[in-house]
């Protein structure tokens, strides 16, 4: 009864535990109302997620709204949850992104609902779970279980080669975890062999002496699998397929918040855990990511799918958020957390339009439109303010990411730097020319004519991104300032040497557990 | 309160004897009560019901019967409730989806129950003779209940069996002569901890070999994908279930004598070897039965991988068990309720299942996620103990073998929900009501999902046990 009290009274918990409880309600709803449900069940987590938004000291560099209850005690696995700036701005988006997503999919999914909502109910939890995870193991059950709900929605209720897209996302998934889990194991036995203790605690593990050489494997293992989760540029090729086929919410999810967990598993274990290990492999992350910048930039430009441009659009900006997380500099590593977020409104609001559009018309190619201002008028702006975002338009949320990051990452990585600017160029090309052919020029086709403008639905899921795409972009002060503290531990913590860390570092983790 | 040793072998013993009454009483009984032919199925549930009343909590130690051919310890209790539960799964499953023709059910449930008791004697057997009489006694039942539906199939699979059991048969009892020539006292404990001459060390490989043909390593797998087909799917639950159970449990006892050398390298080989072969050969199955019979393989290797990790090994030996038997046993249900033909479902005629009964078909995914080793569903966290007492141990280099080929499993079990969930249907589902196969579908499916989250239990259990090895 008290462990109840204690799991459901934490809000971090409850957001955690009431999408997962919500999803299985799903199947005792009436058929009819399902959709209304979901909506209900994300808007619950939702309020949660504002509670520790608010709640949240921005001030306190510490892990924030511990929970630390004994699971599995046999190797001392507890359920530990804790977050910092950086986990709650991932969680706050989460939880923004999910009625939103439950709104747009009120038409387009006729069929099985009750599994489709329930799918995304259970998604929602094991997201939420792996941004608020302070246990290893807790954090890889997440990591893991997130992608069965993620594999039926776009084996389920994506596109024609659906099971092609879904069996390709599962597969190199979790080929890239596997490692993982090993390389996980053996950082707890070392542990264990140092100090005696059984613990998968992240901030303890944290102070863990690991030889340099042990450090490079376990970057390498924990590295790969964030690589294609991120995806850094070899290990893209899921995404296109992925985003193509996955119905629109699966879009949006799977850009805005799936390819968040590739970065934050840099930011919260590879890099932390191995910082020696994570210095020698930086500046060919940060390479990496440059790569994708330039390549998926110059792939995007060639696409008439809207949704593939979309889609290689994001490894263009992931690309980004890498160099930046790589540079191990404050104003870098923060423009990086901060163009997560934009990344995940900006990229998750194109998926929506490209969905709005490809309700009524059934086609995503580009050149099937032209003249949408016209007949959409409202379309056409809001799809002009996304796309101005995406590009990174002074004023609006991507400028203020993309600026910090580039600004930060030159003073590290000067050349590099140049080549991304490189691609931010391309992005205007790529993003605006589909723009134009799209919505600007002469109504070419007829079915075009009578294109409804946005419904009030549409309206209603599309707005708050709109709000907070301008409020980042002139004021981003409150979401930087809650990420500041974490962001500077991040790189207090890639500063460690292979000695013992400082005894300040361990308290200004919160001195959970040591 | 711990009851009196004497009194709890006594009640132990009755377990297994009950069992060989009731066997007898499936047999016999409808020879000479007509009326009671077609009850043996209840006789038989009956049975295990009382047979697990006699089950108590053991006490803290290990009593060693008949000068040590017997040990009863919390081990043995562990062990025997999950034979016990096998076969009652595999009795209810039997009498909803009859394996044997109707003339012979009463030996059909007689041949179950006498495999169980030679199941039952074997993973309490403290010495290699009795653990040889044990495994015979275990496996003649079983070539028998192969072939029990007298189809071609069946036949085959019963013949082949037979045959290659009987080689390792031949192989154990070999082994057995040469290391009674040369140990003067044949228990596990006797032997532990002795130096091995090189005639030694050839007897016990040959014990080890007929032992790995029972838990099919590869590469002494070769019976297993063709018995699992031919035989009644009842039959293949218990084969892949429990029979498997007991060739691990001696398998361990083996390794156990040995501290490091040469025998600890070949079955380091043997369950490298195993988890690669076994999952690159179910990538090309499309019977479903096959398929669950290289998974059973597979899992032999990755419990093999277990071995390695000293007393945390065993305990995850012991939770992987049960663990790996509900989703083996639900898998297996589900083939005998799709069965048309003798040799069970394909996996395409599996194609639009999730529209037809959604219920069956998220079972079976669940069993798929769990054999797979998805978090959260059980087969994660068996598979999660087995490798980290490995890791711990200093065996990095086999589990990254293990993880890795659990990402090849992941592609074919994968296909199986494919086929359910995102192919249209090719044929006809025809809707039935849900019976006593479905209930114990439900029940193994409750079993993955709750027993991984909520595994303290049964881990607590199985570490008391697991002291006992």
């Amino acid at each position: 009864m008290e462990l109840l009290t204690t799991l459901l009274g934490t809000p971090l918990s409850q957001a955690i535990l009431l999408p997962a409880v919500w999803g299985l309600g799903v199947f005792l709803c009436p058929r009819g109302r399902t959709k209304h449900y979901a909506l209900a069940g994300t808007l619950l987590t939702l309020l949660a997620a504002i509670r520790l938004w608010t709640g949240f000291d921005a001030a306190n560099a510490a892990m924030q709204f511990s929970l630390d209850l004994s699971w599995l005690p046999v190797y001392g696995i507890h359920y530990q949850l804790g977050i910092d700036g950086i986990s709650l701005l991932m969680i706050a988006l989460t939880a923004f992104l999910m009625p939103i997503s439950v709104l747009a999919s009120f038409n387009y999914i006729k069929e099985s609902e009750r599994a489709y909502y329930a799918c995304l109910l259970f998604l929602e939890a094991a997201m939420i779970g792996v941004f608020a995870a302070l246990d290893l193991f807790v954090f890889y059950l997440f990591w893991e279980a997130m992608l069965i709900p993620m594999y039926f929605l776009i084996g389920i209720w994506g596109g024609p080669r659906r099971v092609y897209a879904a069996l390709k996302f599962f597969l190199y998934t979790m080929a890239g975890s596997v490692l993982m889990l090993a390389a996980i194991l053996w950082v707890v036995a070392a542990q264990h062999a140092a100090t005696g203790v059984w613990t998968f605690s992240i901030p303890a593990l944290y102070g863990g002496a690991l030889t340099e050489q042990a450090q490079f494997w376990l970057f390498a293992a924990f590295g790969l699998a964030f690589a294609v989760k991120v995806p850094l540029f070899p290990f893209h090729t899921w995404l296109p397929d992925a985003h193509v086929e996955a119905p629109t919410a699966g879009s949006v999810l799977l850009a805005g918040v799936l390819l968040k967990m590739g970065v934050y598993g840099y930011l919260r274990l590879a890099v932390p855990l191995f910082p020696q290990a994570a210095h020698t492999f930086a500046p060919w992350l940060a390479g990496l990511g440059v790569v994708g910048i330039i390549y998926g930039s110059l792939v995007a430009w060639t696409q008439r799918d809207m949704k593939k441009l979309v889609a290689y659009s994001s490894v263009a900006h992931l690309g980004t958020v890498m160099l930046g997380i790589m540079a191990f500099e404050p104003a870098a590593v923060a423009g990086a957390v901060l163009q997560m977020v934009n990344h995940g409104l900006s990229t998750g609001a194109l998926f929506l339009l490209v969905g709005v559009l490809y309700e009524r018309r059934h086609t995503r190619i580009t050149e099937d439109y032209g003249g949408l201002a016209k007949v959409m008028p409202g379309f056409a702006a809001v799809f002009m303010i996304v796309t101005l975002s995406s590009v990174g338009m002074p004023g609006l949320n991507g400028f203020i990411g993309e600026v910090l990051v580039l600004f930060g990452a030159f003073r590290v990585y000067p050349w590099l730097t140049g080549f991304a600017v490189a691609g931010v160029i391309l992005s205007a090309v790529y993003m605006l020319g589909m723009y134009q052919q799209a919505v600007f020029g002469p109504l070419r086709h007829t079915e075009n004519k009578i294109l409804p403008d946005l419904s009030f639905r549409e309206w209603a899921y599309l707005l708050p991104i709109l709000v907070f795409i301008l409020l980042i972009g002139v004021y981003p002060n409150p979401f930087l300032r809650r990420a500041m503290p974490a962001v500077g531990n991040y790189i207090q913590l890639s500063q460690r040497q292979a000695a013992p860390p400082p005894a300040d570092v361990k308290i200004s983790l919160g001195g959970i557990r040591k | 309160m711990t009851p009196d040793p004497i009194s709890f072998a006594a009640g132990a013993l009755a377990g297994p004897l009950l069992l060989l009454l009731a066997a007898a009483a499936c047999l016999l009984l409808p020879l000479f009560l007509r009326s009671l032919r077609g009850t043996p199925g209840l006789i038989a549930v009956g049975a295990v019901l009382v047979a697990l009343t006699f089950l108590r909590r053991a006490p803290e130690v290990q009593l060693s019967l008949f000068n040590g051919a017997l040990l009863l310890s919390p081990l043995s209790v562990y062990l025997w409730a999950f034979v016990l539960a096998v076969l009652g799964l595999t009795a209810l499953i039997s009498i909803a989806r009859p394996a044997a023709p109707e003339e012979s059910t009463g030996e059909y449930y007689f041949l179950l129950f006498m495999a169980s008791i030679g199941l039952m004697t074997l993973v309490a057997a403290g010495d290699l003779f009795t653990a040889f009489i044990a495994l015979e006694l275990l496996s003649l039942p079983v070539y028998a209940l192969a072939g029990v539906k007298r189809s071609k199939p069946g036949l085959e699979a019963a013949y082949k069996y037979f045959m290659l059991g009987a080689f390792g048969s031949g192989m154990t009892i070999m082994g057995v002569a040469i290391l009674n020539a040369l140990y003067p006292a044949l228990t596990f404990a006797a032997l532990k901890g002795g130096t091995a001459t090189p005639l030694a060390l050839a007897g016990f490989l040959l014990v080890i070999s007929g032992f790995a043909f029972k838990t099919a390593l590869v590469p002494f797998h070769m019976w297993v994908p063709d018995a699992y087909e031919g035989a009644p799917t009842p039959v293949a639950a218990f084969m892949g279930a429990a029979v498997k159970a007991g060739g691990v449990i001696v398998l361990w006892r083996l390794f156990d004598i040995f501290d490091g050398g040469p025998v600890h390298r070949i079955f380091w080989w043997l369950a490298a070897i195993t988890a690669i072969t076994a999952n690159l050969m179910a990538l090309g199955q499309s019977g479903l039965k096959r398929l669950l019979a290289y998974s059973s393989v597979a899992h032999a290797g990755y419990m093999a991988i277990a071995f390695f990790g000293g007393q945390q090994g065993a305990q995850a030996v012991l939770y992987y068990l049960p663990v790996y038997a509900m989703a083996t046993i639900g898998a297996f249900s589900v083939a005998a309720v799709l069965e048309k033909g003798e040799k069970g479902p394909q996996i395409e005629d599996l194609a639009g299942l999730a529209k037809a009964r959604p219920w069956l078909a998220g079972a079976m995914a669940a069993f798929m996620f769990s054999l797979a080793g998805v978090p959260p569903l059980a087969g994660f966290f068996a598979k999660f103990y087995a490798f980290a007492g490995a890791v711990n141990s200093g065996n990095t280099g086999l589990v990254v073998i293990g993880v890795l080929m659990s990402a090849v499993s992941m592609y074919y079990y994968l296909k199986v929900t494919v086929a359910m969930y995102m192919k249209p249907a090719a044929g006809e589902h025809v809707y039935e009501a849900p019976g006593l196969a479905e209930g114990v579908i439900f029940l193994m499916a409750a079993g993955v999902l709750l027993a991984g989250v909520f595994s303290r239990p049964l881990l607590a259990l199985a570490a008391q046990a697991a002291r006992f090895f």
